[in-house]
C-alpha cells in the first residue's frame, strides 16, 4: 500500500518547522538503559553494604531489596493499568506461607502445622526452590482472582482487590492447622547473604521492563490513558489487565517467599494493611507510571526512614546525646511524603524513566 | 456492495431514547456524513455501531456478518475502525507507540512485522509531522496533530471502514481543512469507506458525498450532500421548522 505525499502546503510546513525543535518534555522511549542503570544502583548499594560489613546494616539492605521486589510488583499492575489495587500484598502472604510450608524442618512442621498434606509435611526444600513454588502458587491465585476482578474498573476494582486481601488475611488468620492462625510460624531458614535478594530484585526489574515494552504492556498503558479508544483499537482490556495482574502476583509471591527467609518468621498480619500502605506509598511517591520511580521510590523512602531512625536513636553532640523524640520518625516521614506529593503530584519521576541522554527526541 | 447495514437501530440511556429506529445502508467506498444538531443521536449511533454503547433494538451487519452486541475490540478486528470524539490519543505513549497499538490487533497474522513497517511508513508519508515527532509523548501534540494521530492510528489497523466522530471539533478551520484534505486523499487511494459525524453540514457540502441529517434520534433527510446542501428543506429539517 502506498500513499503519495500531498503537495507541501504552507501551513503544515510552518508547523513542521516549529516542531523540529525538540520540546523540553520529549521522552526517551523505554530503553534497556533504564533497567541496567537501576540494577547498577542496587549493585552499588550491595557492594557498599559488603564493604561496611555491619550486620544490622546488612539486614536493612536485605529489607530494601525485598521492598524493591514488592514495589516493582505493584508497578507492573498498578502502574501500567492505572487500576489501584489494594490486594497485591495478599499474594505476598500466599508466597510467604508456601516458602514456610516447604522449607521448615519436617519434625517442626508436624508439630506446628499438622494440617498440611502429607507430601508437604515430608518435604524440605532449599529456599530458592521453595521461592519458585511460591511464585507459581501466587501466579495461579492471581489468575483465578484476576479472571473475576479484571472486569471491574476504577473504585469498584480497588475495593474488590481490597476485599480479596481481607479474604486471604481472614483465611490465613483462622486456618490454624495449616497456617498456624495468628500465631507466628517459626523455623523458616534465614538467608543472611544479600546476594540472593539482590539477584531476585534484578531479575524482577528486568521482567517488569520486558512487560512494559511488550505489546501487552503498551496495550495496557493505552487502555489506561483512553479505554474507549483502546477498545476501538482492538485491545481486549480485561485480558491485558489479567496478564499484568498475574505477572504482578507472581512477583509479589516471590517477594513474600524472600520476606519469609529474611526474617525467619511469618504471621498473616505481616502481610496486611501496614505493608500494603508502606509499599503503595513508596510506589506513589516514586511515580506510579515509572519503573524508575518504583525502584528509586523505595531507595529514597527507605533512606529517609533509616535516617530518621538514626536521629531517633540519638546523635552524640559535644558529649551529650541529641535525640529526636520517639514517634517523630513516622510523623516526619508523613510530612515529607505530603511535601513531595504537593510539589510533584505524579510522584518524583511521574511517567519518566532514568536514561543516559534525557533529551533524546529522535 | 453493502459494507455496513443498519436495521432499525435504537439506543437508550435509561428512560432517554437517543436513537429511534435508524436504518442506513452504506456501500463499500462510499463517503457518508451524518449531520444534525446537538443531541440528534449521531454520536450515540456511531458508538452503538462500534459496540461501545449497547443497542436497545435493531441489528448491525458489517460485511455481511452480524455484529450487534459484539465487543468493540471484536468489531475493530473485523475492519471497523472508530475514531472517538475528542481525539483520544494515548497521552503517555509516544506517537510511534500510539500507531503501533493501532496495528497490534493483527499481530498474529503472518508477515505482520513487515506489513506494519510499511503501514507506518505510509502513515508517516501522509502526516509528515507525526514522523518528526514520533518519539515524543502524544499528549503534548497540538489538537490538529492529535487528530492526525488518531486517524493514523485507525489506518494502522488496515480498516475497511473508518468512522470519525466530529473531526473538526475544537480545531481551527485551516487545520480542519488539512485534516479533511488528507482524509479524502486516503479515501480515494485506498477505496476506504468513510462515516463522518459532524454537527454542521458545511464540511459535507465542501467535500461532497452522501449526507444524512438526523434530528431527535431519527433520520430526517438522506441524499447527495451538495444537492441537499443549504437547501431550504435542509434548513427546515435541521431546525425542525415543520413542527411549528
Amino acid at each position: 500500500m502506498s500513499i503519495s505525499t500531498p503537495a507541501t502546503d504552507p501551513i503544515l510546513s510552518a508547523e513542521a518547522i516549529a516542531a523540529r525543535k525538540p520540546g523540553p518534555f520529549s521522552l526517551a522511549g523505554k530503553s534497556i538503559v533504564t533497567p541496567i542503570l537501576l540494577v547498577l544502583i542496587l549493585l552499588a548499594i550491595a557492594i557498599v553494604t559488603m564493604m561496611i560489613g555491619s550486620k544490622p546494616f546488612n539486614q536493612v539492605i536485605i529489607d530494601l531489596f525485598v521492598r524493591v521486589i514488592l514495589v516493582v510488583g505493584l508497578y507492573v499492575f498498578i502502574g501500567n493499568s492505572g487500576v489501584m489495587s489494594f490486594g497485591q500484598i495478599g499474594f505476598t502472604c500466599l508466597g510467604a506461607y508456601v516458602a514456610a510450608w516447604l522449607t521448615i524442618n519436617p519434625v517442626m512442621k508436624k508439630m506446628s502445622l499438622p494440617g498440611l498434606p502429607d507430601f508437604i509435611l515430608k518435604t524440605k526444600m532449599e529456599y530458592w526452590q521453595a521461592a519458585i513454588f511460591a511464585t507459581i502458587f501466587a501466579a495461579i491465585a492471581a489468575l483465578i482472582f484476576g479472571r473475576i476482578l479484571m472486569r471491574l474498573s476504577g473504585i469498584a476494582a480497588s475495593i474488590a482487590t481490597f476485599a480479596m486481601l481481607a479474604m486471604i488475611n481472614t483465611i490465613y488468620s483462622n486456618w490454624d492447622r495449616v497456617t498456624g492462625a495468628t500465631s507466628s510460624v517459626v523455623g523458616i531458614p534465614i538467608v543472611r547473604s544479600i546476594w540472593p535478594y539482590f539477584t531476585a530484585a534484578a531479575i524482577v526489574i528486568f521482567i517488569a521492563w520486558l512487560h512494559a515494552i511488550s505489546r501487552a504492556g503498551l496495550a495496557l498503558r493505552a487502555a489506561r490513558d483512553e479505554p474507549t479508544a483502546a477498545a476501538a483499537s482492538g485491545i481486549d482490556i480485561p485480558k491485558q489487565r489479567l496478564i499484568a495482574f498475574v505477572i504482578s502476583g507472581a512477583i509479589m509471591g516471590a517477594g513474600g517467599a524472600l520476606t519469609a527467609h529474611s526474617i525467619g518468621v511469618v504471621t498473616p498480619d505481616n502481610f496486611y494493611l501496614s505493608l500494603t500502605f508502606v509499599t503503595l506509598s513508596m510506589l506513589v511517591v516514586g511515580g506510579m507510571g515509572s519503573l524508575t520511580g518504583s525502584v528509586l521510590g523505595v531507595v529514597i523512602l527507605s533512606a529517609l526512614i533509616q535516617g530518621l531512625r538514626f536521629l531517633e536513636a540519638g546523635v552524640p553532640v559535644g558529649g551529650s546525646m541529641l535525640a529526636l523524640p520517639k514517634g517523630l520518625q513516622e510523623i516526619a516521614l508523613g510530612i515529607i511524603m505530603i511535601v513531595i506529593l504537593v510539589l510533584r503530584p505524579s510522584g518524583l519521576f511521574g511517567n519518566r524513566e532514568l536514561t543516559l541522554n534525557r533529551n533524546r527526541s529522535e | 456492495m453493502t459494507l455496513l447495514n443498519l436495521v432499525d437501530i435504537s439506543v437508550r440511556y435509561g428512560r432517554l431514547t437517543a436513537v429511534r429506529g435508524v436504518s442506513i445502508n452504506l456501500k463499500e467506498g462510499e463517503v457518508l456524513f451524518i449531520t444534525g444538531p446537538n443531541g440528534a443521536g449521531k454520536s450515540s449511533l456511531l458508538r452503538a455501531i462500534a459496540g461501545v454503547t449497547p443497542t436497545a433494538g435493531g441489528h448491525v451487519e458489517f460485511d455481511g456478518a452480524q455484529i450487534t452486541g459484539r465487543t468493540p475490540e471484536d468489531i475493530a478486528r473485523l475492519g471497523f475502525s472508530m475514531v472517538p470524539e475528542g481525539r483520544e490519543v494515548f497521552g503517555s505513549l509516544t506517537i510511534e507507540e500510539n500507531l503501533m497499538v493501532g496495528a497490534g490487533m493483527h499481530s498474529r497474522t503472518p508477515g505482520w512485522k513487515g506489513q506494519t513497517a510499511a503501514d507506518l511508513d505510509s502513515v508517516y508519508n501522509t502526516f509528515p509531522i507525526l514522523k518528526e515527532r514520533r518519539n515524543q509523548q502524544a499528549g503534548l501534540l497540538s489538537g490538529g496533530q492529535q487528530q492526525m494521530l488518531v486517524i493514523g492510528r485507525a489506518l494502522m489497523a488496515r480498516p475497511r471502514l473508518i468512522a470519525i466522530d466530529e473531526p473538526s471539533l475544537g480545531l481551527a478551520p485551516n487545520i480542519t481543512d488539512q485534516v479533511y484534505e488528507r482524509l479524502i486523499a486516503l479515501q480515494a487511494e485506498r477505496k476506504l469507506t468513510l462515516l463522518i459525524v459532524e454537527q454542521s453540514s458545511t464540511r459535507a457540502v465542501m467535500v461532497g458525498g452522501r449526507m444524512i441529517l438526523m434530528r431527535s434520534g431519527q433520520v430526517v433527510l438522506d441524499g447527495d450532500a451538495r444537492e441537499l446542501g443549504n437547501s431550504e428543506a435542509m434548513q427546515a429539517a435541521y431546525f425542525g421548522y415543520e413542527d411549528h
